[in-house]
């Protein structure tokens, strides 16, 4: 999508918003991986802090409830040297009847240079991006069922550091496919970079409507939908989706759809097993893989601070490019020589 | 007063006329069809290379006004109406007040007839304040002129009430209109498919609208209320309509322009000028539609026309509110389609105004010698520019704003007077 590249990219190709690994090229996504690589060897060091961002000012945006995005993004961005506002909105202005482009436009006035959104609406991001505060940099925390960029590339940073490679790997995505923002990130990021067998895994009433027109083939049974992959990505399972009718109870799921030893014996041997978190025990996986050595979920933790450090980075940068940019055109030019 | 309108290209499906010549219209009447050359008038008019119809009645419409003036008033959403051609009105009932009460139906006419655009043949709510659960005052409200009652958008998910709605629509000979959508299946933004999947926003499965369609026929055919169905937007709708039909059930359907002309794929960028209820579908649902018109399982093609101010939409797309400005855009969407062969002007013209008269007002409107002059003069190739400075209905929420359009409405006649000259 040529208008998603448009809108996160500067006119020199440098990142400048990060919505969505939809539209990014997979040197891009290279990239990312790359730097983000190198932050994982700054989270090691004694002296954690970079100065990337130091007299930036980022605010943290969250209309909908999170611990642990909401605290990496705060980590990373303090690891950057910025200055971090965390606002929770729920108890904030919009409380108060302000609209969203308000509030937005707001904590522009007071000179932010980026904010890091999650909102319950998908497309909320995208919106912010393109229509309230182009000039400053948005970061896609999560919106709606849409997209979670961050976590999609820390899972293929987590995948490329045990991998090495994604062209002949196989991929299974394992559950509420419907509901998750994180699964339409991954299948855009494991495409760009090469994977050519993603298997979504799971029920028809967890899966979404053709979606095997994004390229990627579904599977109903666990079993031959794991059979023979490389990675095993299990997705979290809301337990209100037990009372919306999607499942008829906890038991069932697990017995049909969750990750045991015996399962995971399906998958090659060296298969790693991921999660987004935070995990369901017993439901979604067996705390025997969940805490085996095959499962990379606490990698995916430590991953996720040396990610978002990395897309902030660029971000920030490409933003201040553009910036730049546009203060050297000839009319803001005029407009300064003006008595 | 006296006009003459020479060399148009006069078509009137409902009279198999499809002919260039001249029109003269005198003492608010068609007086003359044909070569008029010598003819005198006070008003003389050369239309060559434009089209005269029967003008246009449109049978989904919201004026909004009253309490929300900030959308649009009643007097620039109809005189937006008679520049897309049309004389004459069915509203919406969900009006802020409620189209419920005869004193709310008094104060829209009121004002209606004060502006003087058009005429108002209101639609009427089915339930009170259309929650659903209470009969509204139906044989009242028919004999202030409602010609019809509806619950607009809103579902009546009680068997029992919506079986008493069509009951007492019976009893007195009413028609009812549905725009045909499951309650709980319609709880969503867009259509069901592969774009709203990847865009992660709520999907709306076709099955919404005709497992309402069916539901509703099933009330049509046990009562013998004469139904209408508005704005259908799939293939499988179509279908359910064109086999009621082949039974000799006694109904009749339209289609918004919207989704005549544009798909789900529209919104990719979120762009919530596109967020309409019921959804904007795939192509092959769009090629139903228009083979929908052609067979006739489609009578009408209504406006929808539903303005809005700015702040309506803009927002994240879910939170934004559902509709489009189409009355400045109408005959342009026409002209596009007719321009990539999806449709003749003479079938456009023929749902647009015969088909949709004879189901609003009874009769058709027609272009014959001694007919009351309902007109609309098209000049289907004028360029113009859809923008704030030309475009008539207040809502922000057009479409197609600065773009460069094919198409305008030269002139309205409503009961042999201008009602509307570009």
């Amino acid at each position: 999508m040529s208008n998603l590249a448009d809108l996160q990219l500067t006119k020199s190709g440098e990142l400048r918003h990060f919505l969505t690994p939809e539209g990014l090229d997979r040197l891009m996504l290279e990239r990312i991986l790359d730097t983000a690589d190198s932050f994982v060897v700054v989270g090691n060091q004694e002296v954690k802090k970079v100065p990337l961002l130091r007299g930036r000012t980022v605010v943290n945006l969250f209309f909908e409830n999170s611990t642990r995005t909401r605290s990496t993004f705060e980590l990373a961005a303090k690891r950057l040297s910025a200055d971090v506002l965390t606002l929770d909105i729920k108890t904030s202005a919009t409380s108060k009847g302000e609209s969203l482009l308000d509030t937005l436009q707001n904590l522009r006035a007071m000179h932010s240079d980026m904010f890091v959104v999650r909102h319950g609406d998908s497309g909320a991001a995208h919106f912010i991006a393109s229509q309230v505060t182009p000039d400053v940099a948005i970061i896609n925390a999560g919106d709606g069922r849409h997209a979670h960029p961050t976590q999609a590339m820390l899972d293929m940073l987590t995948i490329r550091r045990n991998k090495g490679y994604f062209e002949s790997l196989s991929v299974a995505i394992v559950g509420d496919i419907l509901h998750s923002r994180v699964a339409r990130d991954q299948i855009h990021a494991l495409k760009t970079l090469g994977c050519s067998d993603i298997r979504l895994v799971g029920p028809n009433t967890l899966m979404p409507q053709a979606i095997d027109s994004m390229g990627v083939t579904t599977h109903n049974n666990m079993d031959s939908g794991i059979d023979g992959v490389d990675v095993v990505i299990m997705l979290r399972l809301q337990t209100e989706r037990m009372d919306s009718a999607f499942l008829p109870s906890a038991g069932e799921y697990f017995r049909l759809y969750g990750l045991t030893t015996e399962r995971l014996a399906q998958a090659k041997p060296d298969a790693i097993v991921m999660h987004p978190g935070p995990i369901n025990r017993g439901i979604e996986i067996e705390s025997a893989v969940a805490d085996g050595p095959q499962s990379m979920i606490l990698n995916q933790v430590g991953y996720g601070i040396a990610l978002r450090m990395a897309v902030m980075s660029m971000a920030m940068s490409g933003q201040m490019q553009q910036r730049q940019a546009q203060a050297n055109t000839p009319s803001s030019l005029t407009g300064k020589l003006r008595p | 007063m006296s006009i003459i309108i020479r060399g148009a290209r006069l078509i009137d499906p409902s009279k198999q006329l499809d002919q260039v010549t001249d029109l003269h219209i005198k003492d608010s009447h068609i007086q003359a069809i044909g070569n008029l050359t010598g003819v005198r008038a006070a008003s003389d008019i050369d239309a060559k290379g434009m089209i005269l119809s029967p003008s246009f009645v449109d049978l989904h419409t919201c004026l909004r006004d009253l309490n929300q003036i900030q959308k649009g008033t009643i007097a620039s959403e109809t005189q937006a109406a008679a520049s897309a051609g049309f004389t004459h009105l069915c509203p919406s009932p969900d009006t802020q007040p409620c189209s419920d009460a005869g004193s709310v139906i008094s104060m829209i006419k009121n004002k209606v007839a004060a502006a003087g655009f058009c005429d108002l043949l209101p639609v009427a709510a089915l339930t009170k304040d259309l929650k659903g659960t209470q009969l509204s005052n139906m044989e009242s409200l028919s004999r202030a002129g409602c010609i019809g009652f509806s619950n607009a958008s809103y579902d009546i998910s009680d068997n029992t009430v919506l079986l008493r709605c069509y009951e007492y629509a019976a009893t007195f000979g009413l028609k009812v209109f549905v725009q045909a959508q499951d309650q709980q299946l319609g709880d969503g933004h867009m259509h069901a498919g592969p774009t709203a999947t990847r865009m992660g926003l709520d999907g709306i499965p076709v099955v919404a609208e005709t497992l309402s369609i069916s539901r509703h026929l099933q009330f049509m055919q046990h009562t013998g209320v004469s139904g209408h169905f508005n704005q259908l937007t799939s293939a499988a709708g179509v279908a359910l309509i064109r086999q009621a039909k082949a039974q000799g059930m006694n109904i009749t359907a339209d289609v918004g322009i919207a989704h005549l002309c544009f798909t789900d794929t529209a919104i990719e960028g979120y762009r919530s000028q596109y967020h309409v209820q019921p959804p904007l579908r795939a192509e092959s649902d769009r090629k139903a539609l228009l083979a929908g018109i052609k067979d006739g399982t489609l009578d009408a093609i209504c406006s929808a026309h539903q303005p809005h101010e700015s702040a309506a939409k803009c927002a994240p797309f879910a939170a934004t509110a559902t509709g489009m400005a189409i009355y400045d855009m109408l005959v342009p969407l026409i002209q596009g389609l007719v321009a990539a062969e999806d449709l003749t002007w003479a079938l456009a013209i023929q749902a647009l105004s015969s088909n949709s008269a004879t189901i609003a007002l009874g009769k058709t409107t027609s272009l014959a010698i001694g007919e009351e002059a309902n007109l609309t003069l098209i000049d289907p190739s004028h360029p113009w520019t859809l923008n704030s400075s030309s475009q008539l209905s207040r809502g922000t929420n057009q479409a197609l704003a600065n773009q460069q359009l094919k198409a305008r409405v030269k002139l309205t006649i409503k009961g042999g007077l201008t009602s509307y000259i570009m």
